[in-house]
């Protein structure tokens, strides 16, 4: 309605900011789920306006145009997908660097583009070529853009309904606890990219045609810094806040920039007080306003629907320790570790602390790789997997301090985790996926004494530890894996707790007939529940037997007294 | 007499919402005041209300007499009030030596080595490479050899073998011998029951037992254990 | 290799590594991802114009510079800093917007032209069998001096373990004593410092405009990604790395491919090594 109302030079000049606003709700997207900041994005609306310049240029024919333009976004889409899992490949968290990665890159880029002057003309930039479609750039071309934003906001709209939201966030949530849950997580943060930048490369090809010149500028560190800003201002959460964002900072400078000469002083001041006091942004205080008047209207709890059984492990079996050495800088954690479990049944490690315990576990889920030596489970060696694997090889984890998605509901938490070994590609993106539900785990959440309530909608860091716990247990055998492995469930959990736990566990073993591997201090619990005890000192296996004949082992009662709660 | 550490009416918790309500408890120098309860009922708040990490929204906390609720955390640690948290205890980035050496303290640690060989070990090595147990004995370690007055202790048993948690319990005992005040909140009984002069159990953020650990049975702490 | 580049590679690589020493304290310590680095390098330098307008002598640049950073840095960190640490990504963006006050406010006041400052020490020396400016030469050495004396003082001083306690664990430190505000307060008003007398002393020596800051706050970034954050060495190894390829560079082909090497090698390591050369502990 724009140019009916006010005119086609302002509609001109929106068209402009609605085409920044693009670009920034792609960092938006990236920004605020997957936690990862991309400081670069005019590298990816450099490389496409640039792109667009010359094939507009070369004078196709609108068909042959979109056909080129479609080509751009999806080798730009593959570019970045290549660049961001390559480079989170065998980390787990999101650190400064990959911001600082995409920071350097913008910059070699605007460098090349102002220096290759055959290819982009130099400094002074590509012009003189005609509009996409020789539409009208003061009248028909406002709707163009238009439409592209409205299809940007759909499509990210409905993936905030989908599954697959909620494993985006998961990663900036806790990453080592989504790999776990067997999530390759480089690969979630690639695709999250690879999204954010087809659409800045979008906006690139639509700034191309609508400004009719394309400079280094287009391309360089400036516009990136400024995207992030307009994607900071108006916030990272909600998908039409980078919009608001563009819009309305695009629009007021126009405005104000030349009449008022402390404007830019003003905006500085605004930015950084919305990143201290609002950071979600003008959209987050607009939405909260709007739940003030009309608030939100508590939704049903959908029901549940039976969740598809897991992936078959294929790899069952007892697991094995073949003269594992595990060094970390010049400290001996494992020394010549060798063992065999039983193929089913539950073993219990005990042993002093520091005796190597977790890091065994952490060798078997491959979050620490071995100095030498084989780990075996069945038939299959597993020292050289990563994290992300341990659960398709059939192994799930609970950690030593309870590990969740802390940001979120228990019912979200419980949602992700029924997905481990479970989802296809394309469950991620149906919405029933999240409505899962498995029997064991509504068996473990009927039991009446097990803290978690569905009920609660704040995120479940306001739990206490010991409830943690028990979330993290329902998590990690929502999955359903043959071997599980458990870092002292019942650590921070009064005497009922306890009992209450190690029952959960003995019924998980004996629903499922697999291996339960658990650390344990407690020798009364150590006692009821183990087939097989192993008791570990100094990185070392000191004795592997039952528990009457490792109790009275003279070596194990000179290391290890035990005792009860 | 004014008891060393002496909390009236406390009500606080995490910004607007309140976790313990109405909590008034009295530690004198050379007792240990046992503090237990079900997980969630107010224990670490307590913990972090008497050592300054959290500021209550009503009541007071003095330290022999002298108010110190409205303090921040490192003059309340002037003052004498030592602390051990639940989680995050040790400064992982730190050697073992230097988590030792940072604070202010009243002796060196080697009588501790004795009892946690571990510790002498591994002075050179960064804390965060140690194992979950051992974090929980350096740090204990350290808030035993400070110069305070006042420990408070937030589940310094989680995860330590049986041996270590008597070991703890007798440098506790020796603290407690030398003049100090202690505030133990654990939940478990064995560890508890060992040196506790005084019980406080807490139920839903409210005070349900409040006796001198003479009067009262094991049945008892029990009861408001259970589920 | 002819002595000027030689020594022109001290005067780079000894200049940069006192810019970007302010930086491994903010970010490397602190871990404030400061891009207002560069604006507090700016603001020293404008040290001689403020002192001249002023109508003071020039024997008060110094007290001028360090007065006008401190106090800068000090509001600021009161005022926003402070509510950032242990965010940070909100820290890039909150300082981001502090680079755009300060660079807006100097233009505001001295406008947007070029202003340049003498040495106080004028003609040149003969050194290595070249002539080369006096100025310099006295620079290199003090700077050289400076963080001898910078080292020596780090390994005998236990400030540098508190900060690392600080930052690794906020709470636990307040518990065993230890007064974060002021500490925070005074590293990073320490390290806005460092940067206000590194823009003073390049002053005589180039361009001052309000948008200098940026190109040495993206060296000093790349310095410490390639050195490593955290240690006075790898600050040195970062900042003769990235200063010597690209001066090298410049010298040999142009500055255009110093550049794109410098930024090259910054990405590799950033990738490979993210923890840089040297990623140690003190």
């Amino acid at each position: 309605m724009i140019p009916e109302l006010f005119g086609d030079f302002l509609a001109y000049q929106i068209g402009l900011y609605l085409i920044y606003g693009i670009a920034a709700q792609g960092i938006g997207f990236l920004w605020g789920k997957t936690g990862v900041l991309p400081l670069g994005q005019a590298l990816f609306f450099g490389i496409a306006a640039y792109l667009t310049a010359i094939t507009l240029r070369a004078g196709n024919g609108l068909v042959l145009d979109l056909f080129l333009a479609a080509a751009v976004l999806i080798a730009i889409s593959v570019f970045a997908f290549a660049l961001a899992a390559l480079i989170f490949r065998g980390r787990n968290e999101s650190g400064p660097y990959f911001s600082l990665i995409t920071l350097a890159l913008v910059m070699i880029g605007e460098q090349i583009a102002g220096t290759a002057t055959d290819l982009t003309g130099g400094f002074n930039g590509m012009s003189g070529y005609p509009s996409l479609g020789n539409i009208d750039l003061f009248d028909g071309y406002y709707y163009v853009i238009v439409a592209a934003t409205v299809v940007v906001s759909l499509l990210l709209f409905v993936l905030n309904r989908l599954p697959a939201n909620l494993v985006a966030r998961a990663v900036a949530d806790n990453e080592p606890r989504l790999q776990l849950l067997g999530f390759p997580t480089h690969v979630v943060k690639g695709a999250a990219f690879a999204l954010s930048a087809a659409i800045a490369a979008l906006a690139g090809g639509l700034f191309a045609s609508h400004q009719g010149i394309v400079t280094p500028t287009s391309m360089g560190f400036g516009l990136s810094a400024e995207l992030v800003i307009l994607t900071a201002v108006g916030g990272r959460i909600h998908v039409l806040g980078p919009l608001i964002g563009a819009v309305i900072v695009g629009w007021a400078s126009a405005e104000l920039r030349d009449s008022f000469p402390y404007w830019e002083l003003c905006m500085a001041v605004a930015f950084i007080l919305v990143v201290l006091k609002a950071p979600g942004g003008i959209a987050e205080l607009l939405e909260t306003a709007y739940r003030h008047i009309w608030p939100e209207r508590v939704g049903r709890q959908p029901g549940y629907i039976a969740a598809p059984p897991t992936k078959s492990a294929g790899l069952t079996g007892p697991l094995r320790f073949e003269d594992v050495h595990l060094k970390i800088g010049v400290v001996r954690i494992l020394n010549r570790v060798s063992f065999e479990t039983p193929a089913k049944g539950i073993v219990s490690v005990i042993g002093p602390n520091g005796a190597g315990k977790t890091s065994t576990l952490n060798t078997v889920t491959g979050n620490l790789r071995v100095t030498s030596g084989k780990i075996v489970l069945g038939e299959h060696a597993i020292d050289s997997r990563p994290p992300y694997m341990a659960l398709h090889s059939g192994i799930g984890r609970k950690l030593q301090v309870p590990s969740v998605f802390f940001s979120m509901s228990v019912s979200e938490n419980l949602a992700i985790a029924m997905m481990a070994n479970r989802a296809r590609l394309v469950d991620l993106f149906r919405p029933s996926t999240c409505q899962w539900r498995s029997r064991s785990l509504s068996g473990m959440l009927a039991h009446s004494s097990v803290p978690l309530h569905e009920g609660i909608v704040q995120p479940v860091e306001h739990l206490p530890q010991g409830h943690r716990q028990f979330l993290e247990f329902a998590m990690t055998i929502a999955a359903e894996p043959q071997v599980l492995l458990l870092d002292e469930p019942c650590a921070g959990l009064s005497s009922d707790e306890t009992a209450l736990m190690t029952n959960l566990v003995r019924e998980y073993q004996a629903d499922t007939g697999g291996l339960v591997i658990v650390i344990e201090h407690d020798m009364s619990i150590v006692e009821a529940i183990s087939d097989k005890v192993i008791v570990m000192h100094l990185g070392q296996v000191l004795a592997f037997d039952t528990f009457e004949k490792v109790r009275s082992n003279p070596d194990v009662q000179a290391v290890y007294a035990g005792g009860t709660k | 007499m004014t008891a060393l550490l002496e909390i009236d009416m406390l009500t606080g918790g995490y910004r607007d919402t309140n976790v313990l309500f109405n909590v008034s408890a009295r530690v004198d120098a050379g007792s240990v005041l046992g503090v237990f309860g079900r997980n969630g009922v107010g224990k670490t708040t307590l913990a972090r209300l008497v050592q300054g990490s959290l500021i209550a929204n009503k009541g007071d906390i003095r330290l022999e007499g002298r108010p110190v609720g409205a303090l921040p955390a490192h003059v309340r640690r002037e003052r004498g009030i030592g602390y051990m948290p639940q989680t995050s205890m040790v400064f992982d980035d730190l050697t073992v030596r230097e988590n030792l050496n940072l604070g202010r303290n009243r002796e060196a640690p080697d009588r501790y080595f004795e009892r946690f060989p571990r510790l002498a070990e591994r002075l050179d090595q960064p804390a965060g490479t140690m194992s979950g147990g051992e974090r929980k004995i350096l740090a204990f370690a350290r808030a035993m050899i400070e110069d305070t007055r006042l420990i408070v202790l937030d589940e310094p048993s989680e995860g330590v073998q049986p041996e270590n948690i008597e070991h703890m319990a007798e440098c506790l005992k020796d603290r407690a011998e030398a003049g100090a005040a202690i505030v133990l909140c654990e939940q478990n009984l064995t560890f508890l029951t060992r040196i506790s002069s005084w019980y406080l159990g807490l139920d839903a953020g409210s005070v349900v037992l409040d006796k001198p650990a003479a009067e009262v049975s094991v049945v008892e702490l029990r009861s408001i254990l259970s589920l | 290799m002819s002595p000027v580049l030689v020594l022109n590679l001290a005067w780079q690589i000894c200049t940069l590594a006192l810019v970007a020493l302010g930086l491994a304290i903010v970010f490397g310590k602190l871990r404030i991802m400061n891009m207002a680095h560069g604006e507090f390098v700016m603001i020293g330098a404008y040290a001689p114009v403020i002192t001249s307008s002023l109508g003071l002598p020039d024997w008060l640049t110094i007290p001028v510079c360090l007065l006008t950073v401190t106090f800068t840095a000090f509001v600021l960190e009161r005022l926003i800093i402070r509510h950032l640490y242990g965010r940070m990504f909100d820290s890039l963006l909150a300082t981001w917007g502090i680079a755009i006050l300060l660079r807006e406010a100097v233009e505001l006041i001295f406008g947007r032209g070029y202003q340049s400052v003498s040495p106080p020490l004028a003609g040149t020396l003969h050194v290595l069998g070249a002539d080369y400016p006096a100025y310099r030469i006295a620079v290199v050495i003090g700077i050289i001096a400076g963080f001898a004396a910078l080292y020596w003082w780090n390994t005998r001083s236990r400030v540098a373990i508190r900060i690392k306690a600080m930052v690794g664990n906020p709470e636990l430190a307040e518990a065993i004593g230890i007064n974060t505000a002021r500490l925070s307060a005074g590293a990073f008003v320490f390290g806005c410092v460092t940067a206000g007398l590194a823009g003073l002393i390049l002053a005589p020596t180039i361009r001052i405009e309000p948008m200098m800051g940026l190109d040495y706050l993206v060296r000093s970034f790349f310095a410490l990604v390639v050195g490593g954050l955290g240690s006075l060495e790898g600050l040195g190894i970062g900042a003769g790395i990235i200063a010597g390829t690209q001066s090298l560079l410049g010298a040999i082909a142009n500055q255009t491919y110093g550049y794109l090497a410098v930024l090259t090698l910054s990405i590799l390591f950033l990738w490979l090594k993210p923890d840089g050369i040297r990623s140690s502990s003190r």
